[in-house]
């Protein structure tokens, strides 16, 4: 079986300004990687903002078209999305996780309407009835149900329960990869946990690869089977993610791992001298 | 235990919140409807000393802070209980002194560190043009003494003094909220309130501003009041911690304390659910999700979603209490435990 994901010498550059003052910044410097070769995996791609790793998301999502390298999901070129026909399979294949659940969804529509649609269009539904089913099976998956969500909008739900949501309309098309740009950072400290569980759960149930972007390691280290470090566009460690955060090689990734702000910090600190 | 003593004994506090309600008060045609963000805090801040407050969305810390700072505007109100602070006295509350009082006392006396560093910084003036704005009429002396006062408070925080001339744009985000610090904190403040001053920044260089926020504070000896629902940084950065759940405090610590032995339910929660790298087992997350603070659950608003929860928890809520030297925490089961 082949590697669901492969990024081949992925590159991507943005220019910036006219004729005279033109600035080049390269923002993904030939990335190569695969994602699940043998078994569904989450792969994390960890690095500082400005280390290319939401243009790197964007580019295998097919928002964003590389410079130079190719990108293959389940043996479809991202970059061969001419036709319609061939941009719905992929989109079936390959769903989005945004950072934000409060941006993601329009705050004036219903948000039922979100997997009805995507239950239609890539879940292979025809009918309200076959909509409707599809819809609540996908809630169920995350731990929600259609009448919890039915003719609700975006302010009546708490950002975990819409996180949720994404995560079903995503599972609505049944896909094989699911690319999740900092699903948390938006998500309470008290539920950030159940979405983090239920990334592994898709993983171990629905056979489903997720690439995680994170800056997050310690999240990083309790989901990922394998992950990246980038920083500044190109990918300064990768492999298995245990051996990798237990004896990181690159000074990037040590000082990374160094900043993590423990809770055993507090015991090791000295009270204030009053 | 004591329950004639809820607070931590704290000497000669620089402020004192005592019984605290600020009400979101929506009159929607003649229905008056009060959407409860800080519904009955109390709590002292001792004078140099980080305290932190820890809590998520909507749990109401923002609204405690917005409502001590006295930036209150419909329709926030203050509905009761008092906020005093030591540089402030004979009012219980900064929006309730006079106006000119409250200019010398802002900045000079009461700052901010506030997250987004672009929302602070005027992006049409130059770095030394803002300092200028914000803290000229605090300081004593002419320009040229101004401007060595500046460049040496600069350095405090690694910064050349040519960021003076420089634009809040032409900055990283990490000097930028470098710059926020060293103008909260250039007057020498009594008290300074940090909210989320970190989230927005990358954590390696989080971790860096973190430090340099701790160090500033014990040379200057302010109080800090430190908000961020991130534990981490909490444990890294914080000597006290009140912890927040659905506009109350749930639970009162040092830090330290509170890592090692907490009390209340949802604080051991939040301990228990922080990821550590080298530990892969299962953490659990909490059923439910925060109240509806329009209409919060009756009794012990953490009781639907507390495994522990007894008939009590749901028709009272329960007294903030002292369990160990300054250890407060508000729950009738540990309350119980602490009696018997």
């Amino acid at each position: 079986m082949s590697a669901l994901l492969i990024a081949e010498g992925v590159s991507k550059t943005f220019t910036r300004g006219g004729l005279l003052a033109r600035d080049r910044i390269e923002a993904v410097r030939n990335v190569s990687f695969s994602v699940g070769d043998s078994k569904p995996e989450i792969f994390t791609i960890v690095g500082e903002s400005g280390s290319g790793k939401s243009t790197l998301a964007r580019m295998i999502l097919g928002i964003q078209a590389p410079s130079s390298g190719k990108l293959i999901v389940d043996g479809l070129d991202v970059a061969d999305m001419r036709s319609r026909t061939k941009r719905h399979a992929f989109m079936a294949k390959v769903q989005p996780i945004f950072q934000n659940p409060f941006e993601a969804f329009n705050p004036l529509k219903r948000l039922d309407r979100y997997l009805f649609m995507t239950a239609r269009r890539f879940g292979g539904a025809t009918s309200d009835e076959e909509a409707q089913a599809a819809a609540d099976r996908a809630l169920r998956q995350v731990g929600l149900s259609l009448a919890e969500v039915q003719s609700r909008y975006q302010h009546e739900l708490s950002g975990g329960q819409l996180q949720r949501l994404a995560i079903a309309r995503a599972l609505l098309s049944r896909p094989r990869l699911i690319v999740a740009d900092e699903p948390v950072s938006m998500v309470d400290a008290s539920l950030r946990m159940s979405i983090v569980n239920l990334f592994r759960d898709l993983r171990d149930t629905l056979g489903i690869s997720i690439i995680y972007i994170t800056h997050d390691l310690a999240t990083a280290y309790y989901i990922s089977d394998r992950l990246i470090i980038m920083q500044k566009g190109t990918v300064v460690e990768a492999g298995d993610a245990r051996t990798v955060l237990a004896n990181p090689q690159h000074a990037y990734s040590r000082q990374l791992l160094d900043a993590v702000l423990l809770p055993e910090s507090a015991a090791a600190r000295q009270p204030a001298a009053s | 235990m004591t329950t004639e003593l809820p607070l931590a004994d704290v000497k000669a506090p620089v402020l004192r919140v005592r019984d605290l309600k600020a009400h979101f008060r929506l009159n929607r045609f003649g229905v008056v409807r009060d959407v409860k963000a800080v519904d009955g805090v109390t709590f002292d801040i001792a004078r140099n000393e980080i305290y932190g407050l820890a809590g998520e969305s909507s749990s109401g810390k923002t609204t405690l802070i917005k409502t001590i700072a006295g930036v209150i505007k419909p329709p926030l109100e203050m509905v009761g209980g008092s906020v005093q602070f030591d540089f402030l006295p004979g009012y219980d509350a900064v929006h309730r002194a006079p106006a000119e009082l409250v200019a010398n006392v802002r900045w000079r006396h009461l700052s901010y560190i506030m997250q987004g560093s672009m929302n602070v910084l005027n992006p049409l003036r130059r770095i030394g043009a803002i300092f200028r704005d914000f803290a000229y009429r605090h300081l004593d002396g002419g320009d040229a003494m101004f401007e060595a006062a500046v460049v040496a408070h600069l350095a405090r925080v690694r910064l050349d003094a040519s960021v003076l001339k420089a634009y809040p744009h032409e900055l990283s985000g990490g000097m930028r909220q470098r710059v926020t610090i060293a103008l909260a904190t250039i007057c020498r403040p009594d008290f300074i309130i940090a909210d989320e001053p970190t989230t927005a920044l990358d954590v390696v260089v989080q971790k860096d501003v973190l430090g340099m926020i701790r160090q500033i504070q014990r040379e200057i000896g302010s109080s800090v009041l430190f908000v961020t629902h991130d534990m981490g940084v909490h444990a890294y950065v914080t000597d006290r911690l009140g912890i927040m759940y659905a506009g109350r405090l749930a639970e009162e610590a040092p830090t330290r304390e509170i890592f090692a032995n907490p009390l209340h339910p949802y604080t051991k929660h939040l301990i228990a659910s922080l990821p550590r790298i080298g530990d892969e087992t299962r953490r659990q997350s909490l059923e439910g999700h925060p109240p509806n603070l329009a209409s919060p659950p009756p009794g012990c608003r953490f009781h639907p979603r507390c495994a522990l929860a007894m008939g009590i928890c749901k028709t009272t809520a329960p007294q903030m209490v002292t369990i160990a030297p300054g250890h407060r925490v508000a729950c009738h089961v540990v309350a119980m435990g602490a009696a018997a």
